[in-house]
């Protein structure tokens, strides 16, 4: 890992002669040495912390589900209908009134603590994460544990560092390596984890604070297998694929689990606006009505819409519903989710995307096999697995995070191919039928502005070959003598005023006419080039770096000589500060 | 120098850096200790759950309730998932409610886990069986018989064998059947219980050479196993040894007096020894008697079937009923031959005469195949006959 220490040396300064940066440097890595394994300490305590407080939280939920629901999930078991709504209303108020920061998936609520409130997330907030979500999902509400798990972890991070009283800086950043190891406990895995909070909540690959956001995620996952054991979330059927041609139908379920992301996507951002806009006392018996109504669901049929539905999903990938049941439940469970997240009920979206993924895939892979079975190879259960990443890559919108996922989940790498395939049909469907991600449409209904991380990817990076220029003029040489270069520089030769200078051995200079000028009436028209240039070298630049680079030197000198990575003496091109500024007004 | 870290604090910072992680070492240890109690008692708490709807799973799967019983099992796995047991009776339930693409799934994840299992690989069988994979249920029959058992695992894989050829019985698959008798009759201890059921596998089988000897080991062992004499009697019977037959049977029948099946089968073997004209030691008188007793016997069976076929033998035209019909023409040409065999017949020795006797008795055997098959329902003595006709030369062994 890049220590900060070796951050603070500039890549651009690729200079030959950059002895005093290097200096400069060293002095302030025995101070940020300190303070960086301190930091990558505490890293390792909030994994502990965030890895026990989400194993307590799980067994909470299991044992709230054994005491609301009972120890059998079965249909016309009317404690299906009574417990979500009697629970809704204790949580309701709950959250109006005592926990107010609870409700919600998490996410947001720690995209917001990154960037707005400085890393501030209030521990009364983990508390009531805790109770309030441990309570809905127990009692059969369409939620999942991980949302809230990330953000259980964010608030003990951000507790810790404000114990510490740490910078506003340093606070910031342990928002997400919090994020990243409550997350990781709650799905057992701890690259996917490390890569949504890089994905969705960072938003960049920053070697500052990828140290520590992996070492929580690991310390964390670490615990909850010491505790609730080493297994994958879910047991994997054997997976084959015996032909190329075999991935067109998992194609066809990324266009599938595309259209059914935007479906579950545009439902939540038509309803959630109209139910937070009804009356005031109504927001106390939303999640009551949401709770009936999946309760009445699972009462007449379908009690697995109810919960996260782990073992719901483990049970489709081995073959134990038909096609028609698994497309049914994928639908129930889009509906339920709906209801359940819009109406503010605290838990989060993960689990239920996977659920939904899991029987849409289950469900599609039976189609196809109804139909092309004599081609086919995969069974049913690796459609559900497949289904489980489309559906994460098309509605949760991370597309590097749904395909470790499922390979974390199962185990089994073999499946890659396939995932990558369906994956990418789904996400590039749902950006373009439903162009706002989930968690952009949230904090935008929330009236936020949080950074958009799928446009930040996106962005369009402008580089300093966009702006580069070729060199006018000639290129002098050091060993050259001022008569001699003054003579290839004549007016009627080149019209430019400022000229670089090839250093012997390497590096780069710069000379004015007007100093050649001025060193020939000084008599000094014999002397080498070189002699006469006293200052320092040239900052150098390549043109792959970022525009913004150039912006850092281009006030310091009229020219900025642009070289190649692998010949410092190659010259690709020069970039002024004209330059810079007239590309970024395109 | 410390970035990080507010300059008004930075000193006690310093001083207080290590003694925080000692805290939080501190915290966290305890913090440990007390989760890992609650886990602790939290997954007791599951496990005697899951226990407890095993148990009522079980009971409901007992008492033919699969579908409730299933619902059991999958809660009980929610509480611990990779419980073998728990897992292998969904799958049996599942199996036994019809769910057979279901149980399979869970078997096949089972099987993987342990390929060598022999409860696995026999529910497996079973399951294979149920869908009349013959090649399928063989493998796992076989992966069973010689698979891993917890506990008497000899008693398991016996089972196991004597269900695939039992499986095999029932496909018609005799031959193969026969292969794993042979195997496993060979495997036996010696238990009666075992030993009959396998000889009554041989008989399925159709073996009965086998059959016969395994019943003769039971009775070395045993001479008063009424089950075993009665199930030689039979064996001998079909392989027409009926002398040995009688003595069997009779034995038998001394020992359960009131089988009425075994009685009949004992009263056959004693006709067909009365009846039966090619027994060696014969006076020629007594096989001529015979020999005409049958010819007679068969020449009333033809009468009475004729009659009730409606077919009269007085003035009939054999051409031309035989274009009529094909079955009164037969009956008819076998009177026909049952006439013209009387003048041979005049001398009281001549049928004790071996070309005599021989197409006597081809007639005679021609006629009662014939009358049973258009009129069935024979006497006693007739279907003596019929045995007879099947091994002419033999029924004496």
């Amino acid at each position: 890992m890049d220590s900060p220490g070796s951050m603070e040396l500039d890549p651009a300064l690729s200079l030959p002669d950059a002895a005093p940066v290097r200096k400069l440097g060293r002095k302030s890595l025995s101070g940020t040495f300190r303070e960086d394994r301190f930091f990558l300490m505490l890293a390792v305590f909030i994994g502990l912390f965030s890895g026990l407080a989400v194993v307590c939280f799980r067994l909470a939920i299991d044992w709230s589900r054994i005491a609301l629901l009972g120890p059998v999930l079965q249909p016309h078991n009317v404690r299906l209908i009574i417990a979500p709504v009697v629970a809704s209303l204790l949580l309701t108020v709950l959250v109006i009134h005592v926990f107010p920061g609870a409700g919600g998936s998490g996410v947001n609520q720690t995209k917001s603590a990154l960037y707005i409130f400085n890393g501030f997330i209030p521990f009364k907030t983990a508390v009531g994460k805790f109770i309030t979500a441990a309570l809905a999902i127990g009692a059969g509400h369409s939620l999942g544990p991980e949302d809230p798990s990330l953000q259980i972890g964010a608030s003990l991070a951000s507790a810790l560092g404000r114990r510490m009283n740490l910078s506003r800086e340093r606070l910031r950043l342990l928002a997400p390596v919090g994020a990243a190891a409550g997350l990781a406990a709650a799905f057992n895995a701890p690259i996917s984890a490390v890569l949504f909070v890089i994905e969705e909540v960072i938003g960049r690959w920053s070697a500052g604070i990828l140290g520590s956001v992996v070492l929580s995620a690991i310390s964390s996952v670490v615990v909850v297998r010491w505790f609730l054991g080493s297994q994958p979330l879910f047991r994997i059927p054997p997976i084959t694929l015996a032909r190329p041609s075999e991935l067109i139908a998992y194609a066809l379920l990324g266009l599938v689990g595309g259209i059914a992301s935007v479906i579950f996507a545009k439902g939540i951002a038509y309803l959630r606006p109209r139910l937070r806009t009804l009356p005031r006392w109504s927001h106390y018996f939303q999640p009551a009505v949401a709770g009936l109504i999946i309760g009445l669901i699972g009462y007449l049929g379908a009690p697995q819409v109810m919960g996260a539905g782990y073992e719901f999903m483990d049970q489709a990938m081995h073959d134990q519903f038909t096609w028609q049941m698994l497309a049914a439940l994928a639908g129930l469970k889009i509906f339920a989710t709906t209801l359940s997240f819009t109406t503010g009920t605290p838990g989060g979206m993960f689990a239920p995307t996977l659920f939904i993924g899991a029987m849409l895939g289950g469900a599609v892979g039976g189609l196809e096999r109804h139909f092309w079975g004599a081609h086919l190879t995969g069974s049913t259960g690796t459609y559900a697995l497949v289904g489980m990443g489309v559906l994460f890559a098309g509605f949760l919108r991370a597309p590097m995070t749904s395909v470790f996922m499922v390979l974390e989940v199962s185990g089994e790498y073999s499946i890659i191919v396939p995932v990558i395939v369906a994956n990418t049909v789904a996400y590039v469907l749902s950006r373009s039928l439903q162009p706002v991600p989930i968690f952009d449409l949230l904090s935008r209904q929330d009236g936020l502005d949080l950074p958009s991380m799928e446009e930040q990817r996106e962005e369009n990076i402008l580089r300093i070959e966009d702006a580069m220029r070729p060199i006018e003029g000639p290129v002098l040489n050091s060993t050259e003598t001022v008569h001699e270069a003054n003579q290839r520089i004549q007016p009627s030769l080149s019209g430019a005023n400022t000229f670089l200078v090839r250093l012997s051995p390497a590096g780069w200079k710069s000379v004015t006419r007007e100093l050649l000028q001025q060193s020939l009436s000084e008599g000094k028209s014999e002397l080498s080039l070189g002699s006469i240039l006293t200052g320092p070298p040239l900052p150098i630049l390549h043109p792959d770096l970022p525009l913004d680079m150039a912006l850092r030197y281009v006030n310091q000198t009229e020219l900025v000589p642009v070289v190649s990575r692998a010949d410092f003496g190659k010259l690709e091109g020069v970039i002024s500060s004209d330059a810079v500024l007239s590309k970024y007004r395109q | 120098v410390f970035p990080g870290i507010r300059r008004a604090n930075l000193k006690s910072f310093l001083s207080r850096a290590p003694i925080i992680f000692i805290l939080l070492f501190a915290t966290a240890v305890l913090a440990f200790l007390a989760v890992s109690h609650l886990v602790t008692r939290f997954r007791q708490q599951e496990k005697a759950l899951g226990r407890h709807l095993y148990a009522q799973g079980q009971a409901e799967h007992a008492s033919g309730d699969p579908e409730r019983a299933i619902a059991d099992f999958r809660a009980a796995l929610t509480y611990n998932r990779d419980d073998f047991q728990y897992q292998l009776s969904l799958a049996r339930a599942l199996r036994d409610s019809g769910r057979t693409g279901e149980a399979k799934t869970y078997l096949m994840n089972l099987w993987e886990r342990g390929p060598e299992d022999g409860a696995v690989n026999l529910a497996l069988g079973r399951l294979a069986a149920r869908e009349g994979a013959v090649s399928e249920a063989i493998h796992y029959y076989h992966n069973a018989t010689y698979g891993i058992w917890d506990a008497d695992a000899e008693t398991h894989r016996r089972n196991a064998e004597f269900e695939l050829i039992n499986f095999l019985l029932q496909q018609n698959a005799l031959p193969e059947a026969q292969g794993e008798l042979i195997t496993l009759s060979a495997s036996l201890p010696h238990d009666a219980e075992l030993e009959m059921q396998a000889a009554r596998m041989f008989g399925r089988a159709g073996d009965q050479e086998r059959t016969l000897s395994e019943y003769q080991v039971i009775l070395r062992h045993d001479r008063q196993n009424a089950a075993a004499l009665a199930g030689a009697g039979d064996a001998a019977f079909q392989l027409h040894r009926y002398r040995t037959a009688e003595r069997y049977l009779g034995d038998a029948s001394k020992l359960d007096p009131r089988n009425a099946p075994l009685e009949e089968s004992l009263d056959s073997a004693r006709l067909i020894l009365q009846a039966d004209p090619f027994s060696h030691g014969l006076s020629n008188a007594e096989r001529s008697r015979r020999i005409r007793g049958a010819l007679d016997n068969a020449g009333k069976h033809l009468e009475a079937c004729a009659k009730v076929q409606g077919i009269s033998f007085q003035g009939s035209n054999q051409e031309g009923d035989a274009q009529a019909d094909p079955l009164s023409s037969d009956l008819i040409s076998l009177h026909k031959s049952w006439l013209d065999m009387q003048p041979k017949l005049g001398r009281p020795s001549a049928a004790a005469e071996p070309d005599t006797s021989d197409s006597v008795m081809t007639l005679v055997f021609q006629i009662e195949e014939q009358t049973q098959k258009q009129c069935g329902e024979p006497t006693a003595m007739d279907r003596a006959l019929l045995q007879l006709a099947q091994k002419p030369q033999g029924a004496d062994q």
